[in-house]
């Protein structure tokens, strides 16, 4: 009995201890994106849908074998019956699932267009890649465009442009509108992915995959592999940073002078990042 | 049956629980000595060294080894000390231990003193128990002693360790299998510094290299540690460079006249073995040795200090010049004149193909040609010059980086330092041209504007699919 009651316990708890969903990010358990909740939605309906069945043919099971069990009484005479070659059965249990099967088929389309398909993306989209996201082993680096000069930032081209601005394992978009990366590796398969937002991409060597999220709360994010890359898969974190619009162009503007930094005190951008490390 | 089904379930299970052949990490130490001679070297390394599971602080090095050092202000009030904090790198909180270092040390074999808690205000202390010996004022005290080195061990076991090895002698289990080697430490050399000419790493060199990677080589970013973990690993990477550097420098020290090979001559010029050893243990008991060693551990220590000072560091004399087309053109000029040579190793059109790549090269240790051609660095790798077209730049892309390169050169390798050939101006048109090379094929010499909105490029939007 000790284990059926584990079972029922754990199956119980597991979604409102948040065990199945990652729960770190800003929004906590909710899903910090309004396309990853259409797809927790989805989730949740294949998983009611997956109980009732579940729990309907046990109930199905243990009603049987009581009826077979009162049927070995003594003095007894009812007969067995065989439903192995029932046409009628064989045709009820094939169409049902086969109907629920193609239900979710159809219901989860458009939201899986919206995430794939290119030419149903969100319209903000079209105004083309805030970044270029390259996997490596065992890191992301990133390439931005850089800002022109009415301090805005210009398009992503698909080759390196000098005024372009990198950075590595960091990643920042603006919050609360849809934005598109262009994600590359540069080895092997590795795999862009946002648990909180729900998005999950393989990067494809060779291939330009263009990802779409909309962060709906500012706040770091984890950005994770989630592809078996190699032995050192378990040190590819970054973290995506959502922030509004007007701090993500003084990152971006960060960014300019401490990459343009010559060295000379007195030039703004004096700040190197990394030299705080040692000192504080 | 059910008895062998629980005697497989035991075996697995005990050999879940006690793994494999599980052995304590051991530093490793460079062979080809005597071993009476291997076993000195071991032994004067250890006592200052200790071993990965007991580390030994030797307060010399020009570490930072604690969470907090600190004076005594005031030592009156029982078990609680009013100090004043002269270095602090890591929290000061409860249950941390409290030495002294100098002033009223305790005896050998004293219960050490704990901290119960540390008011930040008042700068005081409060122990668990009064010391033994009544603390004075000016007594020199640390908090968390070696905290720093201990949690950077296990720092750098977890994501480090695999690839630099137990040591820091780039011999980790991955290592093999990549084919930029990783570091070897052990020569107290990293490549690339923002120090002078000739000068050790800086700290935030090294925390620059933990924070960005280098690319184009197996090296990944660790940007998501935190500023005292990251400042833990750099301290033990130091521990490890200064430790390595000692056996490196006490095995050269005894190479020349105790190594295997060495013995062997000997032996064939006419003196026994016996007599060679004796002579090592007169030397030894003579502390001729021992003060030889000494003699070159000062001297790393004192490199190492002086590379942490402020004017180590290299800073331009003049800011950066704009990098026109006239600035580009006087660096390509410069880049393939026959005084600087860059194209000898670099290419002239910066592939990284230059002549030295497939010459017979020197070694810079022994002075005798390298059996296969091409170029080497200080540990003996196979080295290509950088192809500086593809936009990847190891030490860091900002142009400060570029002028440390040029300026200083890159340690242990082949790239010399030119910063007293050039003038200020020269030095800034040759980064220039570096920076622009990759883009090169854009419009030749136009320099690095931005592009304008009517650069007739695509957006990536529209041309990926």
């Amino acid at each position: 009995m000790f284990w059926p009651i584990v079972a029922f316990v754990l199956c119980w708890v597991a979604p409102d201890m948040g065990w199945w969903f990652p729960f770190t990010g800003p929004t906590g358990m909710k899903a910090a994106s309004p396309l990853g909740e259409r797809i927790d939605d989805l989730f949740y309906m294949i998983l009611y849908i997956t109980t009732a069945t579940f729990i309907g043919t046990q109930v199905a099971l243990g009603y049987v074998l009581f009826k077979g069990a009162a049927a070995t009484d003594e003095g007894n005479t009812e007969k067995a019956w065989y439903s192995h070659g029932s046409h009628n059965l064989e045709v009820i249990w094939t169409i049902v699932p086969a109907c629920v099967l193609l239900f979710i088929a159809l219901y989860q389309m458009d939201v899986w267009a919206e995430y794939r398909v290119k030419d149903s993306f969100p319209s903000e989209t079209r105004r083309g890649a805030i970044a270029e996201v390259t996997a490596r082993q065992f890191e992301w680096r990133i390439r931005y465009p850089g800002l022109g000069p009415d301090g805005k930032p210009l398009p992503l081209m698909p080759k390196p442009q000098p005024t372009d601005l990198y950075t590595v394992n960091d990643l920042h978009a603006t919050v609360g509108m849809p934005v598109m990366i262009i994600l590359q590796t540069q080895d092997v398969q590795h795999s862009f992915f946002l648990p909180e937002l729900r998005i999950k991409q393989d990067a494809v060597p060779g291939l330009d995959i263009p990802v779409w999220f909309e962060a709906s709360k500012s706040g770091e994010y984890t950005l994770l592999c989630a592809e078996l890359c190699g032995w050192g898969h378990y040190k590819m974190k970054a973290r995506m940073v959502a922030e509004p619009e007007e701090q993500y162009i003084e990152f971006l503007q960060k960014l300019t002078e401490s990459q343009n930094y010559d060295g000379v005190p007195g030039t703004p951008a004096a700040e190197a990042p990394v030299a705080t490390a040692a000192t504080e | 049956m059910r008895s062998k089904f629980a005697a497989l379930v035991l075996v697995a299970g005990a050999s879940f629980v006690c793994g494999c052949g599980r052995t304590d990490p051991e530093f490793s130490y460079r062979e080809g000595l005597s071993p009476r001679m291997q076993e000195y070297v071991r032994t004067s390394v250890e006592q200052k060294f200790g071993t990965p599971h007991k580390i030994r602080v030797w307060d010399k090095l020009p570490i930072q080894p604690h969470a907090a050092v600190a004076t005594v202000a005031d030592g009156s009030k029982d078990s609680n000390l009013v100090i004043q904090v002269s270095e602090s790198h890591r929290d000061i909180r409860k249950g941390q231990e409290v030495a002294w270092v100098a002033g009223t040390v305790p005896p050998r074999g004293s219960a050490p003193v704990f901290l119960e808690a540390f008011d930040k205000e008042s700068n005081t202390l409060a122990l668990v128990s009064a010391p033994a010996l009544a603390p004075q004022v000016g007594d020199k005290i640390v908090i968390g002693p070696g905290e720093t080195l201990t949690h950077g061990r296990l720092l750098y076991a977890e994501h480090c360790q695999h690839c630099h090895g137990v040591a820091g002698d780039g011999k980790g289990p991955t290592a093999p299998y990549l084919n930029v080697r990783p570091r070897d430490y052990r020569k107290g050399l990293f490549k690339f510094t923002s120090t002078k000419e000739g000068l050790k790493a800086h700290r935030s060199d090294l925390a620059k290299v933990i924070e960005d990677g280098i690319p184009g080589t197996y090296m990944p970013s660790f940007k998501l540690l935190k500023t005292a973990e990251s400042h833990a690993i750099i301290e033990y990477v130091l521990f490890l460079a200064m430790r390595g550097e000692t056996e490196f420098q006490t095995y050269n020290l005894l190479g020349s006249d105790y190594s295997e090979e060495s013995i062997a001559t000997r032996v064939k010029e006419g003196e026994t073995t016996d007599k060679i050893v004796s002579e090592f243990a007169t030397r030894v008991k003579d502390g001729e040795i021992d003060e030889e060693v000494a003699i070159r551990t000062d001297k790393m220590i004192a490199d190492w200090i002086t590379a942490q000072e402020p004017e180590a560091v290299i800073v331009p004399k003049e800011k950066r010049y704009l990098s026109d087309a006239d600035s580009i053109k006087r660096g390509r000029d410069l880049y393939l004149s026959a005084n600087l040579n860059c194209v000898a190793c670099h290419g002239e059109s910066g592939l990284g193909d230059g002549a030295q790549t497939y010459s017979v090269t020197k070694n810079t240790e022994t002075g005798k040609d390298n059996t296969e051609p091409g170029l080497y660095d200080a540990w003996g790798n196979k080295l290509k010059p950088r192809n500086l077209r593809l936009g990847m730049y190891r030490g860091g892309r900002r142009p400060i980086d570029l002028y440390a390169r040029i300026e200083a050169g890159i340690k242990g390798t082949p790239m010399p330092a030119f910063g007293a050939k050039l003038t200020e101006q020269q030095k800034w048109d040759i980064v220039n041209y570096v920076l622009e090379l990759p883009h090169e094929q854009r419009i030749p010499g136009a320099g690095i504007a931005p592009p304008s909105p009517a650069t007739p490029t695509t957006p990536v939007a529209s041309t990926t699919h």
